[in-house]
């Protein structure tokens, strides 16, 4: 089926299938089926991390040993276009060999994060900031890796850095998790280091990150799921007009957006009020930021219960 | 079974490839050799059951019940049924259970697949409909495919090896030479088998059932008796994807049927003399001996290599036979009623399944001599 109807509808199954998981079995079909080419194509059969199956392209260099049991990580790819000239993406994966298990385990997280994902003006800047205010001995805010200009009201919560050298340093895997927010003028990239976060955890602290769809799943790609202590921010309101409403005026009133600012930043406050709802398995917790002192203490409690665990 | 229903008569096409032959023509030289082997009139069938999988993708046809019935003069009620691979064997449950109601007396059952007209790319994608749309065919899969990660993962389990494997396709086809009604009646040496071009890895070209065209028909009736008899229909399901199963190793489907259609004929698995087993792909053919309960798992090669009490797939299975896909359900109970008449055994079975064995039917037959 290829109709872009079927291809949406498909993409619910897409979201399921973005996960870790290790061969069950894989084949290396000579003709492929119409449309995916005709080169040899290699069909893994994964076993994911939640336990369900999936079938997908596997992704691995020729010199590579394909074995069962091998791990894989899930990666978008072009899988075939259609003769009406629809790119069709699925997820493949990723065959992780020839690299040492050592080398694979490190890539757990020694510890945990905690990751603040909300819609703009939803208040994440100010809970990180009054988290590490107020509980300095427990957590630290990991910085932002951003290609944007420096503005006044930054408060040393970036890292300034160019296009060309945050793209060198995604490719380097330095950056493990990046997401390039559009802007009416300009696309600005935000990431962050595996380096800031795991020496923040070295330094027996718990990294705090400001995270919006891409980079929630990237660094829950990256150190697997079960390192992210995930909290969803919500603004109040019982619909999601009134959410969005309560964001509008909220962003107005802090003053540090233009209007055509605000405008960009409303449309990704929707699509981020959805992303709650399509993949609530991303998140432990949401919170409805009422009051500022409500949530820092709700996330105060679960900091120090998972601390003591 | 609740009423005795017999087989009254049985033909087909030799399979294979039949350009001169359309849908139409191929079902009505089984639908003849059928009446004429019942020796009925043709005025006694009271109703048409046509088993076809893939006339919508191949031949732009659809409606083959109404079709099937203008080839008959009084054109009976008519109607047609689709269950991929066991397309063969639903149409013939369905008949059953027809009989059984006491609705009809006498039904006409063919099985018609015409798959040389469309090409090679079109037939693969028409026979992953046999599989999930969503679940499989995004990763560009084709059915070799689903087996060969069947095969690599049972190779896997049980250290089964690739030599050993062709001894499967190798028997198949030289059971073959003595059935003119088979594709291609050829000795295959197992080397052959090894050595032909991969498909999908570890399966080779020689482990699969080939592209045919053919029809099978058969009559099943309560009034007009005959030696042989239905001693079981039964039918089960399991899911259509594979990814949504916690072992491919093995068919649950085939497990279900095969305990429910023992337990209606009220025979143990070792009264059986003849197996025709659906052997789409050699590592099938293994997979489905130890459902049936004739090998522990991991060791079904072993009746390939060394035969048991049962003759398997005496007619060269769809290997050698060809696999018209809906024909082949209704083929096995022909062969199976062959070979009871000519070994004068009682017990024969048929066991017929669809995509990754998503469907399943099994048909146990009873030879009385006359």
């Amino acid at each position: 089926m290829t109709s872009p109807a079927f291809t949406s509808r498909y993409q619910k199954e897409v979201h399921r299938k973005m996960q870790k998981g290790n061969i069950v079995s894989f084949t290396t079909v000579a003709h492929p089926a119409e449309g995916f080419g005709s080169a040899p194509l290699t069909i893994g059969l994964l076993e994911l991390e939640d336990g369900t199956r999936a079938m997908g392209q596997l992704i691995h260099s020729t010199s590579q040993d394909l074995q069962i049991g091998l791990q894989v990580c899930p990666r978008m790819r072009l899988t075939r276009t259609t003769a009406q000239g629809l790119r069709i993406y699925d997820v493949g994966y990723e065959v992780l060999v020839g690299k040492p298990v050592e080398q694979e385990t490190l890539k757990e997280f020694p510890g945990y994060i905690l990751a603040l994902t909300g819609p703009s003006g939803v208040g994440k800047s100010t809970i990180s900031r009054s988290l590490v205010t107020m509980f300095s001995d427990y957590v630290t805010a990991s910085p932002i890796v951003t290609t944007r200009e420096p503005k006044d009201g930054d408060d040393g919560e970036y890292t300034y850095v160019t296009e060309e050298a945050f793209i060198k340093m995604r490719k380097d895997e330095e950056i493990i998790a990046a997401t390039q927010i559009p802007s009416k003028d300009e696309k600005r990239w935000y990431g962050y280091r595996a380096t800031d976060l795991e020496a923040i955890w070295k330094n027996e602290s718990i990294p705090v990150v400001i995270t919006e769809q891409n980079l929630l799943q990237e660094l829950s790609n990256h150190y697997s799921r079960r390192s992210i202590l995930s909290c969803g921010l919500l603004p109040p309101g019982k619909s999601k007009r009134a959410m969005l409403s309560q964001l509008l005026s909220r962003l107005r009133t802090r003053g540090r957006d233009n209007e055509q600012s605000i405008a960009d930043r409303m449309r990704n406050a929707e699509e981020d009020l959805d992303f709650f709802t399509n993949r609530s398995e991303l998140f432990d917790h949401f919170l409805v930021n009422e009051d500022l002192e409500t949530v820092i203490e709700t996330i105060k409690g679960h900091v120090l219960k998972t601390k003591t665990v | 079974m609740n009423t005795d229903i017999y087989i009254t008569g049985t033909g087909q096409t030799p399979f294979g490839e039949h350009w001169d032959m359309g849908l139409r023509e191929l079902m009505d030289s089984a639908i003849d050799s059928a009446i004429k082997d019942a020796g009925i009139s043709v005025l006694d069938i009271d109703l048409v059951i046509v088993a076809n999988m893939l006339a919508e993708r191949t031949s732009d046809q659809a409606h083959l019940g109404a079709m099937a019935s203008s080839l008959l003069p009084h054109q009976p009620p008519a109607l047609r049924v689709e269950s991929a691979c066991a397309s063969g064997a639903m149409a013939l449950h369905t008949a059953c259970g027809m009989l059984e109601s006491g609705k009809v007396e006498t039904v006409l059952v063919v099985g018609v697949e015409k798959m040389t007209d469309a090409d090679t790319g079109a037939i693969a994608s028409g026979l992953m409909g046999a599989a999930d749309s969503e679940l499989d065919s995004p990763s560009g899969i084709t059915f070799p495919g689903i087996f060969g990660l069947i095969a690599n993962r049972y190779m896997y389990e049980h250290s089964l090896s690739r030599e050993r494997l062709s001894a499967v396709s190798a028997k198949h086809h030289s059971n073959a030479m003595a059935n003119p009604f088979a594709q291609f009646r050829m000795e295959v040496s197992p080397e052959a088998v090894t050595s032909s071009t991969t498909v999908a890895e570890p399966l080779c070209m020689l482990d699969c059932s080939p592209i045919s065209d053919g029809a099978a028909a058969c009559i099943l009736s309560t009034k007009h008796q005959s030696s042989l008899k239905i001693a079981a229909s039964q039918i089960a399901s399991d899911t259509v994807s594979i990814t949504q199963r916690e072992s491919i190793t093995g068919f649950k489907a085939t497990k279900q049927a095969a305990a429910k259609a023992f337990a209606e004929a009220a025979i143990h698995r070792n009264d059986i003399a003849h197996l025709e087993i659906h052997d789409c792909f050699s590592i099938a053919a293994i997979i489905n001996l130890e459902d049936l309960g004739y090998a522990a798992p991991g060791t079904g090669v072993k009746l390939y290599e060394n035969p048991g009490k049962q003759t398997i797939n005496a007619s060269g299975g769809l290997k050698a036979c060809g696999h018209p896909v809906a024909a082949t359900g209704v083929k096995q109970i022909i062969d199976i009623g062959k070979q009871l008449k000519a070994s004068g055994k009682r017990y024969g079975l048929a066991h017929n399944f669809g995509g990754a064995c998503a469907t399943c039917g099994i048909h146990i037959l009873e030879h009385t001599a006359v």
